[in-house]
This record gives C-alpha cells, structure tokens and sequence, in this order.
C-alpha cells in the first residue's frame, strides 16, 4: 500500500511516539518488532505532524530518531496531532460536507429520501462522482447521530433527520489551559480548533505531555466508571507481541504528575491493583458490576495506606507494622535555624504519611502503608538531613542501606569501606 | 475519539471553505490554508482533491460551493468532555457559563481521579481574591499591560515592584500558579498565592516604556546535566520518563549503561539535585562538576549524620 501522512489505527504509532519522545536513542535495526517498511513510515509520518520538532543524529550503529519538547516552552501538546490524523474516504468527507450542508438551517429536519434529492441534485451540478447509494447515507447518518452530532425525531413512522445543538463555546484561554492538564485533553484540543487562533497565555512546568497518546484509553476507562461496568483489558506482555487479557473492574484513575505515568486501579481477582495505562493495548466494555460502590468504597479506605499505587501487602506477604498488610515506614529529619521550609516540605509531601514537629531543629515522618518500597526514593531526596530511619520491611531496610552505601562509594565519599576525608 | 471529523484534513478543509464562501480563494492561499490548519506534506493531498473535484466543494474560480458557511455542532464526546471540566475547582478562575450542557453526563467526576503525588499546599482557587487576581492578570498579559504590584515575601512584608507580565505559568506538581514577568531585574517568577494588590501602570511611566521596546517572551538562563544510567530495576524507563518535559537526549553506551543530557532553568537547580538523588546508586552526575559537588554535598552531610550502616545484599547495582 502507498504510503498516506494519515493513519488508520492509532496503536502502533503510539509506540513509536513514546520510543522518540522518552527514548530516542534506538537506531532504525533496534525496532525488531516492526518491518523496516513500516519504521520509514511511521518515522516519515511523525515528521510531517511535528516538524522541527523531530531530530536525527548519527552513532555508530545508525540513525537515532527523537523528538525533542521541551514541555515548558510549548503552549500546546504537539503530540495530539497525531489524534488529529485519522484517514478517510474520499466518499466520507464528501458526505460530512454534504450533509451538514444540507441540514444547516437551524431546527431544519428532513427524511432520508429528502437528504437523498439533494444530495444527487447537488453532485450531479458539480461533480462527474456517482452519487451514494441510501444504505451507505444512513449509515453514516446514524454513525453521526451516535455521536449527538446529528438528532434524529420520529414523524409518524418516519425519521427525521436533524443537526446537533450548537452551543457556545468557552474562551480560548479556558480551553488552553483544561485541554493541557485535564484528562483526556486532546478532546479540548478537538475544541480549540473550532475556535480562531489566539491565546498562549498560559505555560506549564513539570507537564508530561506523553498523557496525550493513552487518551483513547483513559476515555474507554471513563466511560466504563461512569457506567458501573467490567472491562477486559488487554495487556503489552513481558515478551514481544506478546498480549495478555485480564477481567478487572475499573475503580479509579490513578496520576503521577511527578513520574509521568497514569494507572488504572481496578479490582482484580477480588483485590485492588494498579494497570499502566501505558500498557493497556485495548479495553473491552464487559457487564455491569453490581459491587461497583462496594469496591470503591473499599479502594477508599484502602488509599488511606497507599503511598502511589502499589496494594503489594493487600494479600497478606507485609503485616510487619501491627497491621496485616502494612508497613511502616519511620524517619527523622534535622534542619537549622531558618530552614523551617523543611518541615513544611515535609507537611505539603507527606500524603498518607504523618509529621511531628519534634523540636526546633527536628521533625519525624510516619507512614503505614502496603509497600513502603515506593516511599523510597522520596526518601533519598532528603539525604544530607536525615538523622535516623527504621523500616518494619527489614530486607527493604537492608536495601536502603546498601544503595546509601553504593552512593557514597560513586561520588568517592568513601573508599573501598572507608571514609575518604580527602 | 479517534475520528476523521475531529481530524487537521476536515479543519482545514472547513477553513478553505469558510474563506471561499466570502469571495474566491487562489491556490497560494489554499497552500497558505494547509500549512497552518494540517501537516508539512498535507498540500500534496488537499490541494488537488479540492482543485480536482475529487472533494467536490470548489467551483474551478475557487469559490465555495455550499450553501453555507461550514460548522459542524459539538459531539456527544466534546459536550460530555465540558461537562467534566466544569467540575474542577480550576474552572472558578475563568468567566464561564455552562449553557447549552444541560443534560449532558459528564465523562468524567473527581471521584474517578486521583493526583496521588501532587503537594498539598496548591493555590487557593476558591478565594475571591485570589481568582479577581487571576483575571486581573489575564486581562493584563492580553493587553501587554505594565503592573504595580505588592506580593508577600519571606520575611513575612510585602515587596513592590512594576512589572510587565508575560504569561501565567501552571505546575500540575505544585498545584501553583505563577506570573512570569519582565521589566523587573527582581522577582520574574511571581506566585499568584503571594500578590496582596495589583492594579495598572499609568502610561508614561518607565515600565511603559519597557513594554514598549520588549515584546520577547522573557528567556531563563539554560544549564544542562550529564548521568550516566544504570539499567537496574527499570531505572531506564522511569528516569526517561520522569525526566521526558525536559529537553534531553539519551545515548545508549553498553550493555545496561546509557548517558543522558538533560537541559534545565537555572531556577530550578535545587529540584533537580533531589530528583536525581531519588534514583539513588542508579543515576551517577558526571558533569558539569559544580552539580557532581551539589550530590557530593548532601552526600557528605548524610554521612555526618548517619556514618555508614549496616551492608545488605544487592544484586542489581552498578558495578564497573
């Protein structure tokens, strides 16, 4: 098939996507999983969406393609192009012109046999195309109506054809600033478009703009919650190709607005646990849950114990801080006179956590959550201050120490064992 | 969601149409059209279907066909979309109407979501004050306006400043807004939390001048970060994706082993040596040297205060 800068499923270009934007540092023969055909075009394709914002360079084992954002000085996500490059039919964007062409006229509505004259009258004055045949028009009228873009109303047995509501847009400004940090943003992108040009007063720091290739999922997820239903999901395996099905019932929409990465809680095999939405190839609408609230109202008691989405000790393996399932994390901080923004560091971070102002100089955290294991790398940001820390996870304990002791050893704060004092 | 009707080809087309049904387009303007609405390699689609007559919608003088001017009504999706937003805490700050969504489920409630790492201490969007600010201010930058400004500072007084502001900077992380200004040699990053009144130059004055002669966004000074990435419980994902709204370029150098660049503020040293340090033994600073002396530091100090503990067993660290 020729090659088309429009695409017809948006899967696979969403992984190369993620491989240029987050990576970029494969070269062409490292894309194993897809022909070299297929990399030249999705690659080629990626450059007419983004343009300058794609860049080469050569190493010694070939061309590395990566797109390069810098997110703060972007006032739009240039990755919703791609949701923005669906192909067509030539019949189908005739159609879409045609008839709402014809049903303009506010609160017009006509039968299909009256849609049909004048569809034929007006390609038979400008056009040598054949005319569409009814099936294929009703068809399409009523893909349009599934999506409220046209309202159909029964007159005695016929149906009557009628476009949607318009109504007024928000500002430019309110749709700049929700299509970036809302979910499933690319929709208020959709909107903007509709609108002229203008804004960009808005910028954003610390903005993963990589949500926008999982829209099409988070939304399949929403729509799901908000009906009380079942999904199937299927998953990228840990192999190649390979695909795993799993039968959870979507609970919640987990963010990380400081990691980048979006999760899907969902009861699982009777227990909470968290999905990449990143991983999530397909979600298949299943049956409606009867214990959707129950499970909600559990997963709310639950994330009162969760740090960021891991339920590890929810099946019993933790039970080390009193509680079965739980963990408990503990650990002092000093700061000087001054410093007092420490404590209140820890006050704005601490989540499910608890802070106690122990003195002037010093303040203690305390968790009990399901995996302390995710706290630790919180934890580290606080090196140079901790006084003491005690983990219940004793081998978590252990690891903590060891990497401490890893470090000192790469920045040459010791050697082989000892303290350089150098 | 994924549809053609949302998609740069019916944009564009739907903008061609809206110039043409006013007065004949010329070729140059439909190419004009395309560059701006769709892709790099669009024209050589779009132009010849339309020209053509194989999108039936221009007479060969370049007028529009139709009977009127193209629009298409919002779709369930985009009203449901709306709807939902309308329910964020956020949207106090913008003068907004929800009508016309009457009806209209929304596709998502706050109760689906949860912001787990986001600080706790985000700006106050309910407050009065604070959203009369927000809208002072966005009026303000639309006008390229100069401001007289008291905001609090540290030591717990207010301090004046004249400032032409640029642009409203958002952190999902901070839950913070911020005015990015410039005229002022102090004070370029404002919190919106921290302004106790604003109100409007008067012209003439030297700010007005300032404004006048600079209309380039404000530019910050750039540095950049050199580590080397060992590919140990999936450090190399995480990091490149914690690091991805950075500009940055990775390099594979062997086996487990990448080298990434990462270009950031100035401003923004301080957060970056913690975020480093947060992956631990599995990212090593390799230049510039003053940032491998910031780690080496907090290092040091936390050997101060804990010496070096007991050794546990580790299989995936580095190890040269």
């Amino acid at each position: 098939m020729s090659y088309n800068e429009l695409i017809k499923n948006f899967g696979r270009i969403r992984d190369y996507m993620r491989d240029f934007y987050i990576g970029g540092f494969k070269s062409r023969g490292e894309y194993d999983k897809k022909s070299a055909r297929s990399y030249d075009d999705e690659r080629r394709r990626l450059e007419s969406w983004l343009g300058d914002y794609m860049g080469f360079r050569q190493t010694v084992l070939g061309k590395n393609v990566f797109i390069a954002i810098d997110s703060r000085l972007v006032r739009h996500n240039p990755l919703y192009k791609a949701w923005k490059a669906k192909s067509f039919t030539d019949g189908d964007i005739t159609l879409h012109f045609l008839l709402f062409d014809i049903l303009d006229a506010g609160g017009i509505a006509f039968p299909l046999n009256q849609i049909m004259e004048k569809l034929d009258t007006y390609l038979a004055d400008v056009s040598e195309r054949e005319t569409f045949d009814a099936s294929t028009v009703r068809k399409k009228l009523k893909e349009y109506g599934q999506e409220g873009l046209i309202l159909t109303e029964k007159q005695g047995k016929t149906l009557l054809y009628r476009r949607g509501e318009m109504i007024k847009l928000p500002s430019v400004d309110l749709l700049d600033f929700f299509s970036e940090i809302a979910p499933c943003g690319v929709i208020g992108s959709y909107l903007l478009d509709k609108l002229p040009a203008g804004g960009g007063h808005f910028a954003f720091k610390h903005h993963y703009i990589t949500q926008a290739l999982d829209c099409g999922i988070l939304c399949a997820l929403f729509n799901a919650m908000r009906q009380k239903r079942g999904v199937e999901l299927s998953l990228m395996g840990q192999c190649a190709g390979e695909i795993i099905k799993k039968q959870v019932v979507p609970l919640r929409i987990f963010i990380s607005v400081q990691g980048g990465r979006q999760y899907l809680m969902a009861d699982y095999k009777g227990y909470p646990s968290a999905f990449r939405l990143d991983r999530i190839l397909c979600v298949q609408e299943g049956e409606c849950c009867e214990e959707f609230d129950h499970l909600r109202d559990m997963l709310d008691r639950m994330q009162q114990n969760i740090w960021g989405v891991s339920t590890r000790g929810i099946t019993g393996n933790g039970g080390e801080a009193g509680q079965p399932g739980l963990e408990r994390v503990e650990f002092i901080i000093r700061y000087d006179t001054g410093q007092e923004y420490i404590h209140d560091r820890l006050m704005r971070e601490k989540r499910c956590g608890r802070v106690e102002k122990m003195d002037a100089h010093r303040s203690r955290f305390i968790a009990e959550v399901y995996d302390s294991s995710e706290l630790v790398p919180w934890i580290r940001t606080f090196l140079g201050r901790i006084e003491s820390i005690r983990f219940s996870n004793k081998k978590l304990a252990r690891r903590f120490q060891y990497d401490l002791k890893a470090m000192y050893q790469m920045y040459g704060i010791i050697k082989d064992g000892k303290e350089d004092v150098s | 969601m994924f549809r053609e009707w949302y998609g740069a080809y019916y944009n564009t087309v739907a903008k061609i149409l809206k110039e043409a049904s006013g007065h004949p387009v010329t070729r140059e303007r439909v190419r004009e059209i395309i560059r701006e609405q769709a892709f790099l390699e669009s024209v050589l689609t779009v132009e010849p279907a339309l020209f053509s007559g194989r999108w039936p919608f221009l007479s060969p003088d370049g007028r529009s066909r139709l009977g009127h001017v193209p629009d298409m009504p919002l779709s369930l999706l985009q009203k449901r979309w709306l709807k939902a937003i309308f329910l964020d805490p956020r949207i106090q700050l913008f003068e907004c109407g929800l009508e016309g969504l009457e009806g209209i489920e929304p596709l998502f409630v706050p109760e689906d979501l949860c912001v787990f790492d986001q600080y706790a201490d985000g700006d106050p969007y309910g407050e009065e004050t604070y959203i009369q600010h927000f809208r002072f201010l966005l009026h303000a930058i639309r006008e390229h306006r100069p401001l007289a400004m008291d905001v609090a500072n540290r030591r717990g007084t207010t301090t004046h400043m004249d400032v032409v502001p640029e642009y409203l900077e958002y952190s999902e992380k901070d839950d913070k807004f911020r005015l990015v200004t410039s005229g002022c040699h102090y004070g370029r990053i404002i919190n919106l939390a921290k302004i106790r009144s604003i109100k409007y130059v008067e012209p003439g004055t030297e700010i007005w001048e300032w404004a006048k002669n600079h209309k380039g966004k404000p530019v910050f000074e750039k540095e950049s970060v050199v580590f080397e990435l060992y590919d140990g419980r999936n450090t190399l994902e995480r990091a490149l994706l914690h690091f991805a709204h950075f500009e940055k370029r990775a390099e594979h150098i062997c086996g487990k082993r990448y080298r990434v660049r990462v270009v950031y503020n100035r401003e923004d040293e301080t957060e970056l040596v913690i975020r480093v340090l947060s992956f631990g033994p599995f990212l090593r600073v390799v230049e510039p040297e003053h940032f491998v002396g910031l780690i080496r530091k907090r290092l040091k100090d936390q050997s101060v205060l804990t010496g070096f503990l007991e050794e546990g067993g580790e299989e995936d660290l580095p190890r040269d």
